[in-house]
């Protein structure tokens, strides 16, 4: 295992961690996006550059933005009551 | 349950599954360990048998197939169903404004933001073009492309605002992608059979390696699966992103309404 791995790794339990710890859910789509692209470089690293190019674009622009919309659905939802 | 029980219950659990996780873990060929046998028989074989470079799309495509076909009807029937139940309870009308919070100001894009989001969104639809065209030859394919192109439409909207985006954006145009490109999948596996042979037979000249044109049928099914996907993601970003447009006195058809209020609701 190369340290260039290694710190991916690390880095990707860090970044997962920081999912976890934030509370506010905007923050916390931000974590898991800015998770999502920690493991698109890190599948790069492992020579899966097709898996990469699907985890950057699904994990780090789709899934948050499906998420960030549903949040500003059900805050404007509650504004409107 | 009480989290004592919680814990309790987690423990034995780990106790039973323990040993099992151990045994398979160890098992396991090491980390990054280039061994997996199936992976050097695909390497060795394949370019010789469908003349493609992109081992991974040769697997997908046509070894394998049939379960990317089942994998096709899973996104169209996920992608259907979220689009039925989320315009089942808006209503179908096209309001074009997108909504506002009470008490969040609203400031207009900088002319550098939009600027810079034309130009990104140019460039990354162009790459996803080409991730899906070289989906033979180099890593990539009709889905990673088809998930490119749909988030080079999210920076449209980034730069556009939803009105501009909606006016460039027709959802019937992603439906018809969506299905269309399904359609073209069923057709590639089912032309064959009809044919006498078994379904994603690659029955067409399978041309030069590294060409653009190589693989026979997988260029066809890559297409078909880039049309759907970029369909079908597209569509799932239009229907979410809806749900943020103008709240306004949508007409609900009065059999989804509920027939009794809720109790919070009758109180006030």
């Amino acid at each position: 295992m190369t340290g260039l791995v290694a710190a991916l790794l690390l880095l990707t339990a860090l970044s997962g961690l920081l999912v976890v710890l934030a509370r506010d859910p905007r923050r916390q789509v931000f974590a898991l996006s800015g998770n999502g692209l920690v493991l698109g470089l890190l599948f790069l690293a492992l020579q899966a550059p097709d898996v990469a190019l699907s985890e950057i674009a699904v994990g780090t622009a789709i899934t948050p933005l499906l998420f960030l919309a549903t949040l500003a659905a059900i805050a404007m939802d509650r504004a409107k009551r | 349950m009480t989290p004592r029980q919680r814990l309790v219950l987690l423990g034995l659990a780990a106790l039973v599954l323990m040993p099992a996780v151990m045994r398979i873990a160890l098992a396991l060929p090491a980390f990054g360990a280039p061994e997996a046998e199936l992976g050097q028989a695909m390497n060795a074989l394949v370019p010789g048998l469908r003349h493609v470079t992109n081992m991974v799309a040769a697997v997908n495509f046509d070894l394998r197939g049939i379960d990317t076909l089942g994998e096709e009807g899973m996104l169209l029937c996920a992608v259907t169903g979220t689009t039925v139940l989320l315009r089942g309870a808006r209503g179908e009308s096209g309001r074009e404004r997108a909504g506002h919070l009470p008490g969040r100001p609203v400031t207009p894009r900088a002319d550098a933001t939009v600027l810079v989001c034309r130009i990104a969104a140019t460039l990354t639809l162009l790459f996803g073009l080409s991730v899906a065209l070289h989906g033979m030859t180099t890593p990539g394919g009709g889905f990673q492309g088809g998930v490119i192109v749909a988030s080079g439409l999210l920076l449209l909207y980034l730069g556009e605002g939803y009105e501009g985006w909606r006016a460039l954006i027709p959802p019937p145009v992603l439906a018809v992608l969506e299905g269309g490109g399904a359609v073209l999948f069923v057709l590639c596996a089912g032309l064959p059979l009809l044919a006498g042979h078994p379904a994603l037979q690659n029955l067409l000249p399978l041309g030069e390696p590294k060409d653009l044109y190589s693989g026979g049928l997988m260029v066809v099914v890559n297409a078909a699966v880039a049309l759907s996907v970029t369909g079908s993601f597209g569509l799932l970003l239009v229907e979410f992103l809806e749900e943020t447009r103008e709240p306004a006195d949508d007409p609900v058809p009065e059999d989804t309404l509920p027939e009794d209020p809720l109790p919070d609701e009758a109180e006030r």
